[in-house]
């Protein structure tokens, strides 16, 4: 990518870069749930990773993640909900219990992950999600402040792997360092 | 459990039940837009799939598409077959309307229907077709959408073996099997799963051959298989995680197996998964004997059955769920509208007060062309409290130019416009803590009859009362007398003032400057410091120059009369470019904004422009104290004007007159023309002062190019 590059994909890009990622994640996550496809037609292209299981002493909690492409701000933007076992919706009170520490001081503080309750495009109800209106612009400096990348060039394969990295950190889903470094070759 | 050859009954870990939020949301809309009060049962399909986690059970799952669509011709569900993650599940629904229908549900008899069902698919060998259906399950429901809580209770029948079936032994299949037979059978497993056509059949055989050779099969299968000499193991989706327990399917499923075959021993096998794969280790093969008494090969008595669902307590009771967070629209706007905001905060105005916006209690007098746009204005900055005070109706020529009324406000005679513009902002935006009051303002030159006088006065004290509960005020009316005792008021009560008023292409819209009695935080600090006394004992006198900003009335030399007599219909009425009303409204709004985010507020200075010696510069920008703009010339600049000794509305003078006299006083103002020139000294200085020049800062203003309307 170039250094004019604005930090976005179009959604062909995005395909490309979300199907990387499920592959990769599949191959070094491959005790959590997976990520597939879900077709939608006419409408903008996602994936999901259902089921996400957090136990603690208070029972189940169960998280759902999804990624759908924002046609108007041209990135990723990560949806999610979270429920106990009968259905019951957790209110972002209790989200902020489950997810670490550190997390919820940076979802209040930073204003790269504003979370934030929206309608889910695809479903057409409301979920939580971090707002896409910071994305194109830190994509943009994690890629340029990479020094390897000067180097290598930006594959459009990287882009969802280093994404996912920061906003996986809100639910303290890491993503491995091999990840990283497949990613990079 | 069971210790490895002693017998004991066998004990089902029970079936567990998960509604997505989904399932209720289209619920709900099938009842609003299709149902009706039409409460027979509706056919829905629940899903589930092996267990896949270690250390939580598989549940069964009602989605959005569990239940038929709106659409859909035949009202079943429309079920997409082959996920893995999704075998069908044959349910019912009864969804009552009242919750009193709910709790008087004959729930014994709902059981036993069902159950029937399950014994007659065995019986007519439906069973063997679909063996699904051996997992029928009921929920008993109440969806209250009045306030987005959903009552309900599941049901998974199961028919009961009398005698129970006893456990001959259990053991995790890893160990029951040979190393060979568990290669192969989870070879096998694997195969059958990944097929799109068996992937959600849950219930099948394990056929072993002499040479540990596994195959799935069918269930129809078996006498060709026990024919083989293999042994055979039924094999079933276990959504149960438990080492010690397999799942509820068994238990009908067993009823099945000794009805269909007549087995005594019977072999089973509790599938489980993880990572997507056949994991032998949490798979549990068990062998269970059922004593095949008379009694239950009498295919004329229905056993009994069991199975309603304990609730997240443990109890036998229904379970409830509230959805309001998502399903409730004023929350919902609630959320949206908080998020514009918070954006603009968040991108561009760090220092943004949404607290101070949500929480000032705003009054607008008028409820016409301006007061409809500076409503609209107001809530799209997140203010919440807005007091709407108006007396007249809603005209038909209104709702063109006054933008929260439509045509059916004018009906029969019209609605009264403080009334209808309070509905139409509930309706805009439901949290909107909007309220209205119907009365008309006292205005100077405006005579009153001696009998009407009491409730004039009362409408004064009434003025007086609305003003001092709120935080700002909004003159909007059509005239420009009748802003004269509301900006006395509010010089009185030292309360935020602004004002907007249209020319035909031209308007104003400014702040008043704050009360003659009040002293600024910044002039009290200074007197408590300063060795003078005399700059305290001053305070913000009008003799103190160039600290009170001005207020409507104060460039005016004649005090207001009556400017609607002798004046032709089009010049009383809003003959206005259409264009200026929104405008001057947004101004209007966007100064409020500016002054409660001003560290001074009231009392902030003038800014213009072109000044550079602000110093401080607000992130909103600047804070001007009158904004003058013409729409002929495309223009518009900001004034300032400083509080008149004079003034027949701000000056000490007046408001000490207020104070002492009253509501006698004000009728005195009424009711005499002239009373306010003479006690101003406006009589005096227009007849000494031929030349009397207003003091604009650099420009001066044409007073009479604005015909009040």
């Amino acid at each position: 990518m170039a250094e004019s590059w604005d930090g976005t994909l179009s959604s062909t890009e995005f395909y490309v870069a979300a199907s990387a990622f499920a592959q990769q994640w599949r191959k070094f996550n491959s005790s959590l749930p997976h990520w597939s496809w879900l077709p939608s037609p006419n409408r903008p292209p996602w994936i999901f990773h259902d089921n996400q299981v957090q136990r603690d002493g208070r029972g189940e909690h169960r998280y759902d993640f999804h990624v759908v492409y924002s046609a108007s701000y041209r990135v990723p933007v990560l949806y999610f909900r979270a429920y106990c076992n009968d259905g019951q919706p957790l209110s972002l009170d209790d989200i902020e219990k489950d997810i670490p520490v550190n997390s919820a001081e940076l979802i209040t503080r930073s204003k790269w992950t504003f979370m934030t309750q929206q309608e889910h495009p695809i479903l057409d109800r409301p979920w939580y999600t971090l707002h896409p209106c910071g994305t194109s612009e830190w994509m943009k400096l994690l890629i340029n402040s990479d020094a390897s990348i000067a180097q290598n060039p930006v594959t459009v394969e990287k882009y969802m792997v280093s994404w996912f990295s920061v906003v996986g950190q809100v639910f303290g889903l890491k993503i491995p360092f091999e990840m990283l470094d497949f990613a990079a070759t | 459990m069971a210790d490895q050859g002693t017998e004991s009954i066998l004990q089902f870990a029970p079936f567990q039940s998960a509604v997505d939020e989904g399932f209720w949301h289209r619920l709900s809309s099938l009842k609003l837009n299709k149902l009706g009060i039409d409460d027979s049962p509706i056919p829905i399909t629940g899903f589930y799939a092996p267990c896949s986690h270690p250390h939580v059970s598989n549940h069964l799952t009602l989605v959005s598409e569990s239940l038929p669509s709106e659409s859909s011709e035949h009202f079943r569900p429309e079920i997409i077959r082959g996920n893995r993650n999704r075998c069908p599940v044959p349910g019912i629904l009864y969804n009552t309307n009242t919750l009193e229908g709910f709790q008087s549900l004959d729930k014994q008899s709902l059981l036993r229907a069902e159950a029937r069902k399950i014994w007659e698919d065995i019986r007519s060998g439906k069973v063997d077709e679909d063996n699904s259906v051996l997992l029928r399950f009921i929920v008993i429901s109440f969806a209250d959408l009045k306030n987005w809580s959903f009552h309900y209770w599941f049901a998974f029948p199961a028919l009961i073996l009398d005698p129970p079936a006893t456990l001959v032994g259990l053991k995790p299949a890893a160990q029951w099997f040979s190393v060979e037979e568990a290669e192969s059978v989870t070879a096998a497993c694997n195969d059958w799963r990944n097929m799109c056509s068996t992937t959600d059949v849950p219930f099948f055989l394990v056929s072993i051959s002499s040479n540990s050779a596994a195959s799935i099969r069918h269930l129809v299968e078996f006498d060709a298989c026990r024919k083989n000499g293999d042994k055979v193991l039924f094999g079933f989706y276990d959504p149960c995680h438990l080492p010690n327990n397999p799942g509820w399917p068994l238990r009908n499923y067993l009823w099945y197996i000794s009805r269909r075959w007549s087995l005594e021993k019977v072999q089973f096998f509790c599938y489980r998964e993880s990572r997507g794969f056949a994991n032998l280790e949490l798979s549990l093969v068990g062998e269970a004997s059922i004593s095949n008494s008379q009694d239950s090969r009498n295919d004329q008595n229905m056993p009994n059955a069991v199975g309603w669902e304990q609730n997240n307590r443990g109890r036998k009771a229904p379970r409830c769920i509230s959805l309001a967070k998502t399903m409730d629209p004023t929350r919902l706007a609630i959320s949206a509208a908080d998020l514009n905001l918070k954006l603009m905060r968040w991108r561009q105005l760090p220092s943004l007060d949404l607290n101070v916006l949500s929480s000032t209690r705003c009054l607008l007098l008028g409820a016409g062309t301006l007061g409809c746009q500076v409503a609209r204005m107001l809530m799209a900055w997140g203010v919440r409290k807005i007091t709407l005070l108006d007396s007249g109706k809603v005209a038909m020529s209104n709702p063109l130019r006054q933008s929260l009324y439509t045509l059916d406000d004018c009906l029969n005679g019209g609605e009264l416009k403080a009334e209808a513009a309070v509905k139409s902002l509930k309706k805009i935006f439901p949290a909107v803590e909007a309220e209205s009051v119907i009365m008309a303002i006292p205005m100077p030159g405006h005579p009153v009859p001696s009998q009407e006088e009491n409730s004039v006065l009362e409408d004064c004290k009434r003025l007086h009362e609305l003003i001092d509960s709120h935080d700002a005020v909004f003159l909007l009316t059509d005239t420009r007398e009748s802003r004269w005792l509301p900006s006395l008021l509010c010089a009185n009560a030292n309360k935020v003032t602004i004002t907007a008023a249209l020319g035909f292409d031209s308007f104003l819209v400014m702040r008043h400057g704050a009360g003659p009695l009040s002293s600024s935080p910044e002039i009290k600090a200074k007197a408590t410091n300063d060795l003078s006394a005399e700059i305290g004992a001053l305070s913000l006198k009008d003799n103190i120059k160039g600290q009170r900003l001005g207020c409507y009335f104060c460039n005016d030399v004649v005090a207001p009369v009556d400017s609607t007599a002798n004046r032709t219909l089009d010049q009383q009425c809003t003959v206005t470019r259409p264009g200026l009303a929104p405008i001057a409204s947004s101004l209007a709004v966007e100064l409020l904004v500016g002054i409660l985010h001003h560290p001074s507020g009231i009392f902030a200075k003038a800014e213009f422009a072109s000044s550079i010696d602000t110093g401080s510069e607000q992130p909103l920008g600047i804070l001007p104290h009158q904004i003058r703009g013409s729409i002929s010339q495309f223009s518009q600049m900001t004034l300032a004007g400083h509080a008149s000794a004079s003034c027949t509305a701000c000056s000490s003078t007046v408001v000490e007159e207020y104070e002492k006299g009253g509501l006698d006083f004000i009728l005195e103002a009424i009711n005499h023309p002239t009373y306010l020139e003479d006690i101003t000294g406006l009589t005096e200085l227009m007849k000494s002062a031929a030349s009397f020049q207003i003091g604009w800062d650099d420009e001066t203003g044409d007073e009479d190019d604005f015909v009040e309307i």
